[in-house]
């Protein structure tokens, strides 16, 4: 891993996609500050408040989509922003303020001892009987057996970075099976680690905003997951 | 022979409309030229059934149909189908290929910016 000469510790940034957290996004990054002076980017969905000015405001480094695309979509554009400006390691956390960035080096610890090349942050505490249902049942179809399928709360090491900046993990909707499962195919050692979390400032998931969201989401990853598990191992960056 | 005159000039027309409509898109710039060659020849499969509608006869009986008409049918919706799938691939390439712009946009308006902390 490449490492900064004068720290000897890897390049972090923090990546934090947002649409419309105008509310939250100032009090995240200074909590932020407070534990990491790793470069916050935070990704813009379009957002119609004052999220990207906020943002820039408090410091971080700001990335305005032209359009609505999604928490994967504006994920993904940190992730190669953090590839092409050569960092070792991104943490990608929400800006809802349901992620606690005291817990970060949590998430780091096992890539930077090299035991990891993906760090999921998993709090099955906070989902209901129903979220669990549902992670059981594309566990079961997908084969994966990572608990908390759809934390966004990750570490991803250079080369997992790369995977999950590439072309192959643009049509994802989502950053959960469909990524997960790339990485399994590129034999990343994927792993998860007890972390905290709070519930959201404003108690509405952005993801599942709705019924109809959420049958989108369970069908979507229904055909992906049994579509892909019989997927052939490959290396990485292949 | 099945089908009235008046039945074969209707379909005709229709075909020639068709056809001319595509040709006005194409000459307008509101439809790419390959996707005006699948309406071209839809077009031009109305024409050639509608002036010569013995032809689903002809064809259905070398091919064992024991009611031709219902081939026409049936080979018209597999080729909605076919078109459709086609259309949702190109459009599943298209929506790869916007994402990828715009995250190269973003990125690059914020280089172009210079404001990098």
């Amino acid at each position: 891993m490449n490492r900064t000469a004068d720290t000897n510790l890897p390049r972090l940034a923090i990546v934090l996609p947002a649409y419309n957290e105008a509310g939250n996004i100032g009090a995240v990054l200074e909590r932020l500050r407070a534990c990491s002076s790793a470069e916050a980017i935070v990704v813009d969905d379009h957002s119609d408040d004052a999220t990207a000015a906020i943002a820039r405001e408090a410091g971080a480094t700001v990335l305005s989509m032209p359009f609505r695309f999604g928490a994967w979509t504006a994920t993904q554009t940190g992730l190669r922003y953090a590839y092409r400006h050569g960092y070792d390691l991104v943490v990608t956390m929400d800006a809802d303020g349901q992620h606690d960035p005291a817990q970060i080096g949590t998430l780091m610890a096992p890539i930077v001892d090299g035991t990891a090349e993906v760090v999921i942050g998993a709090c099955v505490a906070r989902a209901s009987g129903l979220r669990r249902f549902a992670w059981r049942y594309l566990r079961l179809l997908s084969g994966l057996e990572i608990v908390d399928l759809t934390s966004g709360f990750r570490a991803y090491s250079r080369r997992a970075i790369a995977v999950a900046a590439s072309w192959a993990a643009t049509s994802f909707d989502y950053q959960d099976l469909g990524l997960l499962l790339l990485m399994r195919r590129k034999r990343l050692r994927v792993v998860e680690r007890d972390v905290t979390m709070s519930a959201r400032l404003d108690g509405k998931s952005r993801v599942f905003s709705s019924w109809f969201a959420v049958a989108h989401y369970m069908a979507f990853s229904s055909i992906l997951g049994a579509s892909k598990r019989g997927r052939n191992l490959e290396e990485a960056g292949s | 022979m099945t089908g009235g005159i008046a039945l074969r000039a209707v379909l005709a027309a229709l075909g020639i409309g068709i056809g001319l409509g595509m040709l006005y898109l194409v000459r307008r710039d509101r439809l790419h030229g390959s996707y005006a060659i699948w309406w071209v020849f839809v077009s031009a499969a109305v024409v050639a059934f509608g002036i010569f509608p013995g032809m689903i006869d002809w064809i259905g009986v070398r091919l064992g149909v024991a009611y031709p008409p219902i081939l026409l049918v049936v080979v018209a919706l597999l080729m909605l189908l076919v078109k459709m799938l086609t259309g949702d691939l190109d459009r599943t390439r298209q929506m790869r290929k916007l994402r990828y712009l715009a995250q190269r946009m973003a990125i690059l308006e914020h280089e172009v910016r210079g404001d990098r902390r």
